[in-house]
């Protein structure tokens, strides 16, 4: 039987469906009976959506205009 | 699918750039520099560093336009290049950086059971329209604190979707050693998240 710390070592395997059959099906029995595993779950896979969106950056508009004056003076001399 | 039309916009931009279009290359940065300047700033965590970081990428495609034959995207090419350029100023710089020990990990009882149990399901809150500012900034803080070698894994995975093998190659290290980086890292920011969460 797969313990709470096994789930958790073995999420990232699990949820991009690399794990052996035998092995995911263990790993769901246990999270069939662990609510706690089930919110971990959850929570882990939405981490990185989160984080996405807390640090999407735009390029400032005057280092936009920085760039293209760099490249039109450097790429005429390549 | 937008997708498919931005990759076949860039696909006849990038055929018109190597022939020597000018423009259709500026319209290509046009459309990818946000993403490079992000990936660069995630990375390097210096605005001045990403600025520089993004003139040399474009310059240095620009420069390999004519052996650049489109397997790949044009937009996962400059990104990839970006990436390695952020990794070599890191590296010369030798920044001093947060101990692996610090990255924060779930804590377990001596049975492998939760020592203190998961609080609060807050997945569903990753879809709200507005995202609180606040988490903004511890998330931007947690990922300030990363290793460098967890931060560059997890910023090139989760953030900028590149696959495994596009990260070993810019890396060095291999598939299965990215893959333990990345579960930490994203153990870590979970935690994160989860304390905003809980203590609000």
């Amino acid at each position: 039987m797969f313990t709470c710390k096994d789930s958790v070592d073995l999420l990232l395997e699990y949820l991009e469906g690399e794990m052996p059959e035998e092995q995911a099906k263990r790993l769901e029995e246990h999270l069939g009976d662990c609510p706690p595993c089930v919110d971990f779950l959850r929570t882990y896979r939405a981490t990185p959506t989160l984080c996405k969106r807390a640090l999407q950056k735009q390029m400032p508009e005057e280092l936009s205009q920085r760039l293209t004056d760099f490249l039109r003076q450097n790429c005429k001399k390549t | 699918m937008p997708e498919q039309v931005d990759v076949d916009l860039d696909r006849e931009l990038l055929t018109q750039a190597q022939g020597g279009d000018l423009p259709a290359f500026e319209a290509l940065v046009e459309r990818h520099r946000d993403k490079v300047y992000s990936v660069a700033l995630r990375m390097t965590r210096s605005e001045a560093d990403a600025a520089e970081i993004v003139q040399e990428t474009f310059l240095s495609a620009y420069q390999h336009l004519p052996e650049f034959r489109g397997e790949a995207a044009f937009g996962s090419w400059v990104h990839r290049i970006a990436a390695n350029h952020a990794l070599m100023r890191l590296r010369h710089r030798g920044v001093v950086q947060a101990a692996e020990e610090e990255l924060k990990t779930p804590e377990f009882n001596e049975r492998g059971s939760w020592a203190d149990y998961p609080a609060s399901d807050w997945s569903r809150r990753a879809d709200e329209k507005v995202l609180d500012a606040e988490l903004g900034q511890a998330i931007q803080q947690a990922v300030d604190r990363l290793p460098n070698e967890y931060r560059d894994v997890f910023v090139l995975r989760d953030l900028e979707g590149l696959s495994y093998e596009q990260i070993g190659e810019i890396t060095g290290d291999s598939v299965p050693a990215i893959k333990s980086r990345l579960h930490r890292a994203r153990l870590a920011m979970r935690e994160t998240i989860d304390r905003f969460y809980n203590e609000q």
